[in-house]
């Protein structure tokens, strides 16, 4: 990997690994206000590719973890649905 | 078509029934009970769709239904996973288009 910077770490919303350490560092935030900031994990896929990567990343940016914060959420639908399968009336 | 015939482990690909369907106004062949991505990819299509906002092209990834990469419209529904959908007959399939981002560029310009 010549750069690692720019890996892409969220492939829904092709944030990089350079965006996401740059932006842990500057603010110190946890995995929720890393996903807010920079749209990683709230792509099509709900994070199921960059999940663990971005709760990783916190262990690394942030050493003193506590084993309490909250790791990212699982936001429904679970999986995308279309309306016409949640409200269609036939 | 360019498939592996005789796979070492699962053996020969036994003759199977072609059944034609069309990807973005062009037909292909497949074999019966395959999945689109699989089609597609043995006629040597493997840009499924572009990204969204970015317009990089995007194909199969992770092929087990999952990573919502190989996403398409089939028949006119759309987000389709292509990876898991069997091609039937006269099947329409339309790749994923670049959509317009009218209100991100808003906020850019001001």
């Amino acid at each position: 990997m010549t750069n690692i910077e720019n890996m892409i770490i969220c492939r829904c919303e092709e944030v990089t690994y350079g965006q996401l350490l740059s932006t842990a560092n500057e603010h110190k935030c946890s995995a929720r206000e890393l996903k807010l900031r920079t749209r990683a994990g709230m792509g099509f896929c709900g994070g199921r590719t960059c999940r663990v990567s971005i709760d990783k990343m916190i262990e690394h940016v942030k050493p003193n973890i506590t084993p309490g914060d909250i790791p990212l959420k699982y936001q429904p639908p679970v999986r995308p649905v279309t309306f016409g399968t949640v409200g269609e009336i036939k | 078509m360019s498939r592996i015939l005789d796979h070492p482990v699962f053996g020969k690909i036994h003759e199977r029934e072609l059944v034609s369907f069309q990807f973005d106004e062009k037909t292909y062949q497949a074999y019966k009970d395959e999945t689109i991505a699989a089609a597609l990819l043995a006629n040597g299509v493997r840009k499924l769709r572009v990204h969204e906002e970015s317009g990089t092209p995007r194909g199969i990834y992770c092929n087990i239904g999952h990573c919502m990469e190989c996403r398409v419209t089939v028949n006119g529904q759309a987000n389709t996973r292509a990876c898991l959908t069997v091609v039937e007959q006269g099947m329409i399939v339309e790749s994923g288009k670049q959509l317009p981002n009218i209100i991100k560029r808003m906020v850019e310009q001001r």
